[in-house]
């Protein structure tokens, strides 16, 4: 008995799930004095009322979803945290290989590019236009996600608007494969394992990584609301422990084999063990070099894109809502009560200055300056 | 009274259409999985979607995106998930109806649901009308400025030849005052 209040946490099967998976698999949320039940959730809409009403306690999160709940993008604004990011890069753009095909009919050497750009699909698209032809399909996983940005970016980089030049759906991480096979859409972004397994179908072909896109680029957290952070700190700093000691096992390369087959297991991700290795290899870093920092800058490059896209109001003070949001000071203090068991110095080598944001078409990016960067694209649809 | 049941389980639909017996008509469709073409053919009323459905994230993110015409939404929730139902209600998140209910509380729920949705719609139609109102105020005020400049004429002079055009042209006073600071701007040289 270690006097901790009971967790219910969420997650959705993916492979960055793994953080909450092996700190339960392992036993190291009960060595943290947590007694934790995981529940598997099909939606990230569920999975937002859930923690927003208190059915769970916190969960696994696309790291805007944190940011939309404190706004109150999409219905009530619930103060959300993230004390602590479940990994870098593991998205990635895939499209039908029906698509590929006639890409590389209409623009070889733009698909020969590393890494491929959108030029290929613009032409496509611009040829269809002429044709009459009906718009290609997108899928994306969440309205408010990494997934949603990083398409969108893509595309409009190679002067496609995605509002206007294709159409974008929502389709939930499971169902994207089966979309792909029939035909209901051309491509997507998803997380790992999904594209994954498109390939390995043969039914889709990955354009680019997220490793490719932006190299450490943020993607998911780890998220309770504010007020359930207020009233169970003890709680949350034990949380914080496991999950930190969790991302740095599954980050060694020695525990890949029994992480792949734990991750696998249907209750979890009900994936091919072979799919899900793929993105474990040189892509998704959930520990390494403060991969689990919660940065400032992340947060503010995610209030620019939601901003440049129209889903909220370009403010110039983006930093209060992602310092409110973001909680780097959690982190720290878990991480280096970890001392003995975890050298600190792993998870802060480089976490003390701001990284700076190499997207892969060389804009730069000043998180000061997030509001600038919001209206500085030639596509965006920014809210007066 | 359409309604549209998106469960694998047909025992979700056939609860719904005992609750909702004696409306007339009445036709509640099942679906295992959400099909916007098929959502689209039917226009339901009302979705009723179950809460460990992952179509829920496409649902929400038509509502959202206005791509088609957005519907009232109830979630169906197992009573394995103690609270949820109580607790989403209460914080306004949306309208769960509990795995297990009294057929008869079926038609109250959706009742509240569509006259709840209903608001909301009316709400943020408000809204936008307000915001555009506000706008066409200032527009008003940058145009009759410029006429005051440009012109030399006062407040109320500036007013009145802006309602003359507005009345001449048969067209509301924003968009007239709207079309004057554009042509103001391109004679400065704005869109060159």
């Amino acid at each position: 008995m270690s006097g901790l209040a009971d967790l219910r946490l969420g997650f959705i099967p993916l492979t960055d799930c793994a953080p909450l998976v092996v700190a339960k698999a392992l036993g190291l949320f009960a060595e943290e004095g947590l007694e934790v039940s995981l529940s598997r959730e099909a939606s990230w809409a569920t999975v937002r009322d859930k923690v927003a009403v208190g059915a769970l306690d916190g969960a696994h999160m696309l790291a805007p979803m944190a940011l939309a709940s404190t706004l109150g993008v999409a219905g009530d604004a619930v103060p959300m945290i993230a004390p602590i990011a479940l990994n870098l890069n593991g998205s990635a753009i895939t499209i039908s290989t029906v698509l590929a095909h006639a890409l590389r009919q209409i623009d070889p050497e733009g698909m020969a590019q590393q890494p491929i750009t959108a030029r290929p699909l613009a032409r496509l698209l611009e040829q269809r236009r002429a044709r009459g032809e009906a718009l290609l399909t997108f899928a994306v996983v969440f309205t408010y996600s990494m997934h949603a940005y990083e398409l969108r970016y893509w595309m409009a980089q190679a002067g496609i608007d995605p509002d206007r030049d294709v159409k974008l759906v929502v389709t939930p991480p499971p169902r994207m494969v089966e979309q792909l096979r029939s035909g209901l859409i051309d491509g997507f972004c998803v997380g790992a394992p999904w594209n994954a397994v498109a390939e390995q179908e043969g039914l889709g072909e990955v354009l680019i990584r997220a490793s490719e896109f932006w190299p450490g680029s943020p993607d998911k957290v780890f998220g309770v609301t504010a007020q359930w952070a207020a009233t169970y700190p003890d709680e949350l700093r034990a949380a914080l422990r496991a999950l930190i000691r969790a991302s740095a096992w599954a980050d060694d390369a020695a525990n890949r084999q029994a992480l792949v087959e734990l991750l696998a297991l249907p209750h979890h991700i009900g994936a091919p063990p072979s799919a899900i290795t793929w993105a474990l290899e040189d892509e998704i870093v959930f520990h390494e070099a403060g991969a689990g920092l919660p940065r400032r800058e992340h947060a503010l490059w995610f209030l620019s894109q939601m901003a440049r896209w129209g889903q909220i109001e370009s403010i110039e003070d983006f930093a209060l809502v992602a310092d409110a949001v973001y909680r780097p000071d959690l982190f720290h203090a878990a991480a280096g009560s970890l001392g003995p068991i975890i050298d600190p110095a792993m998870a802060f080598a480089d976490a003390a200055r701001t990284v700076p944001a190499a997207l892969f078409d060389g804009r730069p990016f000043d998180p000061e300056q997030a509001a600038a960067y919001a209206a500085g694209f030639p596509i965006c649809r920014l809210k007066r | 009274m359409r309604v549209l049941v998106i469960d694998p389980d047909p025992a979700r639909a056939a609860l719904v259409a005992e609750g909702l017996q004696g409306i007339d008509p009445l036709e509640v469709r099942q679906a295992a999985l959400f099909d916007e073409r098929e959502v689209t053919a039917f226009a339901p009323d009302v979705v009723v979607i179950a809460a460990d459905s992952p179509d829920r994230d496409t649902l929400e993110s038509l509502r959202e995106s206005g791509h088609s015409s957005p519907r009232p939404v109830v979630m169906f929730v197992d009573r394995s998930e103690p609270g949820l139902a109580e607790q989403a209600v209460r914080a306004g998140v949306a309208a769960y109806i509990v795995d297990g209910l009294a057929p008869a509380r079926v038609r109250p729920i959706l009742d509240v649901a569509m006259s709840r949705f209903a608001l909301t719609q009316q709400l943020q139609g408000d809204l936008a009308k307000a915001k555009a109102d506000l706008e066409s105020r200032k527009t008003v005020e940058r145009a009759k400025g410029l006429l005051m400049k440009e012109r030399g004429l006062d407040e109320d002079g500036a007013y009145r030849l802006l309602r003359k055009l507005a009345m001449d042209k048969g067209r509301p006073i924003g968009s007239v005052a709207a079309d004057l600071i554009a042509f103001a701007g391109i004679l400065k040289g704005d869109a060159s």
